[in-house]
């Protein structure tokens, strides 16, 4: 993995590696296996069919998870120290979906001589809707 | 005494502390799941994602989640690398419960420890709950 970034690398309006992943209700099904998060919407089909999402979706948790393995490839262990998530659910991931995670760097501001990266991300389906949208700080 | 029931989950209601410990296999599956990121098995960190996972698994174990609830939104805050291997403690309580037409907004703050006691982990979850 990773160590931490130079300053150096990093410039405002840089993009971040995007993360592109297909998501198939057998994903949604190890996710809620491996996290012990069985709610029905996520893996009762006949159940989520009646719900007015009309059908399984897949955990918030798994989604953010690509957008974390985006930012552990930009920052590497910065990332995983120091690194600050707020994001809104905007849309359902579903069973056949090809989710897209993208951001950049918006700015780089200094605070007490600290470094701190601060980031736009979106994850989005294969029809361009919204699906996760935020902004991420990481302190270098 | 725990809620039995979501409409007795009140603001301020505080969840019993859940451990897991973090081992390899566990870390193994977490990241099959999510697809790939196998750096973390030899580097022996555990993924941040992972801890939030079962942060929020410990919270919804604590009472009677409605079926249907979905969530909302997510703030999150690694405080700490975790070797894979640590055995964290997961808790968290209720910061506010909202009636937003047919649906209820919870608010729950979230975080865990390491088994040295410290904060490795923080963060705030909504959830919408049909009423």
């Amino acid at each position: 993995m990773d160590q931490k970034p130079k300053l150096s690398d990093i410039n405002q309006g840089d993009s971040l590696p995007s993360v592109v992943k297909q998501i198939t209700q057998k994903d949604i099904n190890l996710y809620a296996e491996a996290s012990g998060d069985f709610n029905p919407i996520h893996v009762d089909e006949s159940f989520a069919a009646q719900t007015p999402l009309g059908g399984t979706i897949a955990h918030g948790m798994l989604i953010l998870a690509y957008i974390s393995e985006m930012m552990t490839t930009a920052f590497g262990q910065s990332w995983l120290s120091g690194g600050k998530l707020s994001v809104r659910f905007k849309a359902p991931a579903r069973p056949g979906d090809t989710i897209t995670t993208s951001g950049k760097i918006d700015s780089i501001e200094h605070k007490e001589g600290i470094p701190y990266v601060n980031c736009s991300i979106e994850s989005c389906n294969q029809k361009g809707e919204t699906v996760i949208t935020g902004g991420a700080v990481v302190k270098l | 005494m725990p809620p039995t029931s979501f409409d007795q989950l009140a603001v301020g209601h505080e969840f019993p502390s859940t451990s897991y410990e973090l081992s390899e296999p566990v870390i193994g599956k977490y990241l099959e799941a999510v697809g790939g990121q196998q750096h973390f098995l030899t580097s022996g960190i555990v993924p941040p994602l992972a801890i939030a996972a079962y942060a929020m698994t410990a919270l919804s174990q604590s009472f009677p989640v409605p079926a249907g609830a979905i969530h909302a939104a997510q703030e999150l805050e690694f405080l700490k690398l975790v070797p894979i291997g640590t055995t964290i403690s997961c808790s968290g309580k209720v910061a506010q419960k909202v009636q937003r037409g047919p649906l209820y907004l919870l608010v729950l703050e979230i975080s865990a420890l390491n088994q040295d006691k410290e904060k490795v982990l923080s963060g705030k979850a909504t959830v919408a709950v049909p009423v």
